[in-house]
């Protein structure tokens, strides 16, 4: 069962992540007011937007981190709103939280590990998981045993990737993964979401500042302003209506 | 020389006792950002609890393991209802907390136990061991308490270095955020901490309490060298809360010993509190503190 999930399944058994009504805040502030956005199976979402649109809410409610007050999200039908983060790992949504990603104290190798605790396997599955993680990002294999603090922006970006990777998820959250990479380290970020979608079937939904590079990368836009979807539309069409963009968006 | 080479290795054996009370304090420091005040309470209601099943089975060992059991047990009970529901507040209110833990322990063994000065046995003898002609100042019993608390600290490293569970455990300490994302459940983790600190502050306490006597007041003193050896250490490294214990234990034994006589013994408690004040006035991030500063 877990392992039908696993990065590599093909994209027909992708699945669909549906944000219906949710409405969410920190004590009086409602940081997001009533929300509806459906992140097609295998495609790649892009939720735009300026600082304090609610975008990064957004995905703390969707995995379990802030309690939603209202509203429903259904991962392949199954409403998971409200689980405990914990849970909502299991059920098959990671979630890469926008910097601060590694845990600098521990090595690589154990960074990937922490990824995998969400599910039981015998230690050659997990040896294995490993292996096919380092085989995805070479440079992480070279440095496994040094501390995560050791490493470079770019791989570090590597290394919470791999490690949501691990957790075998079938919905991936990306919160700002360019955020402070060089341009050239960033397109190859870009380009690891775009493989993860086209050719391992992975749902993601990418939240970015920088939405000229997220739109040309996502097959679908969102735009949030004050906690609200503003427009929702085919990413292409998004890039393409420039008054939306200067209004929005900034570019 | 002689007498140097006595202060030193008894002071090691007391050391290591603080040693294990400070890594107590480290493991509930490092996962909760909170300082335990009750640990000594604790460590003094589970010794209560060995000595009477000492009293009833004549049997040193039962009542060695069931205070170890109780200490899990406490800890994790103590972690459960009280300290749990003021994680998500303001740090004072944990503080405030574990503060009335202790007081209610200490009135509980009170009532229970009576307040009078109880012995409590060895397992092996306290004669002093010599080699040779030399009086080596340490006996069988004071070897026993060292291996005892070395055994310990070796046991818990390797637990938290190799294992799954270490790993979770450091995770959830390091990052909890990150680890709750991983599917680590934090709130379990917690709760095992607080059972391990528990058992350490056990094992302190069945092995300090020949030299002490039990009363309800009777680990006080023993925390405050704890805290005193975590903070040396910098409250935040399991190898600094063994090195600060042995550096207290030794500081101590020669206070106590060449000054002599009951200034002497007077004069550890206050050593030992001017230590704690230098430390924290001085280095508050302990001796081994690098430029790392983290903030939770």
């Amino acid at each position: 069962m877990i392992s039908e999930t696993a990065p590599g399944t093909p994209a027909d058994g992708a699945a669909s992540l549906a944000i219906e009504g949710l409405v969410a805040g920190y004590g009086e502030v409602v940081a997001l007011d009533d929300v509806s956005i459906t992140a097609g199976g295998g495609a790649i979402t892009a939720v735009l937007g300026a600082n304090g649109a609610g975008k990064t809410t957004l995905l703390r409610t969707v995995s379990g981190m802030v309690k939603p007050r209202r509203g429903r999200v259904l991962l392949s039908g199954t409403d998971v709103a409200g689980r405990s983060p914990e849970q909502v790992v299991r059920a098959g949504i990671a979630h890469v939280p926008e910097g601060q990603g590694v845990i600098p104290e521990l090595t690589v190798e154990e960074n990937l590990r922490v990824g995998m605790m969400s599910w039981r396997a015998r230690k050659a599955e997990r040896t294995a998981a490993l292996e096919e993680t380092y085989g995805r990002f070479p440079p992480l294999a070279a440095r496994r045993r040094k501390l995560a603090s050791t490493l470079s922006g770019g791989e570090r970006q590597m290394l919470v990737i791999g490690r949501a990777l691990l957790a075998r998820p079938r919905v991936l959250l990306l919160d700002e993964p360019s955020l402070g990479l060089a341009p050239r380290v960033m397109a190859q970020v870009m380009d690891l979401v775009v493989r993860l979608s086209r050719e391992h079937g992975l749902t993601i939904v990418l939240v970015e500042q920088n939405a000229r590079s997220a739109l040309s990368i996502a097959d679908h836009g969102v735009v949030l302003n004050l906690g609200r979807v503003v427009v929702s539309a085919d990413a292409a069409t998004l890039a393409a209506d420039v008054a939306l963009r200067h209004h929005y968006l900034g570019f | 020389m002689v007498e140097f080479l006595q202060l030193t290795l008894s002071g090691i054996v007391f050391g290591l006792v603080y040693a294990a009370v400070a890594l107590s304090l480290v493991l509930i420091w490092r996962g909760t950002r909170l300082l335990n005040f009750a640990q000594g309470g604790m460590a003094m209601f589970t010794t209560y609890v060995a000595i009477e099943v000492i009293y009833r089975t004549h049997s040193y060992w039962a009542g060695f393991a069931v205070a170890l059991a109780a200490g899990l047990v406490l800890g994790a009970a103590c972690e459960l209802t009280v300290v749990r529901p003021t994680l998500n507040k303001p740090p004072l209110n944990s503080v405030i907390v574990t503060i009335g833990l202790l007081t209610v322990l200490e009135g509980l063994a009170g009532i229970l136990y009576g307040g009078q000065y109880r012995s409590f046995p060895t397992a092996f003898s306290i004669t002093g061991l010599r080699v040779g002609g030399t009086a080596l100042g340490v006996s069988r019993s004071d070897v026993f308490v060292a291996a005892a608390v070395l055994v310990a600290t070796l046991v818990l490293a390797v637990t938290f270095r190799y294992t799954s569970a270490g790993l979770r455990m450091r995770a959830a300490a390091f990052n909890a955020t990150i680890a709750r994302l991983s599917g680590i459940r934090v709130a379990r983790v917690l709760t095992v901490g607080w059972a391990l600190a528990g058992l350490l502050g056990a094992l302190a306490g069945v092995l300090v309490t020949p030299s002490t006597f039990l009363y309800p007041n009777s680990m006080d003193i023993i925390f405050v060298y704890g805290f005193t050896a975590a903070v040396l250490g910098g409250l935040d490294s399991a190898v600094g809360a063994v090195v600060g214990g042995l550096v207290l234990g030794v500081a101590l034994s020669y206070a106590g010993g060449y000054v002599g006589g009951s200034v002497g013994a007077d004069l550890t408690s206050l050593v030992a509190l001017g230590i704690l004040v230098a430390v924290l006035m001085i280095r508050p991030d302990g001796l081994f503190a690098g430029s790392r500063m983290r903030r939770v």
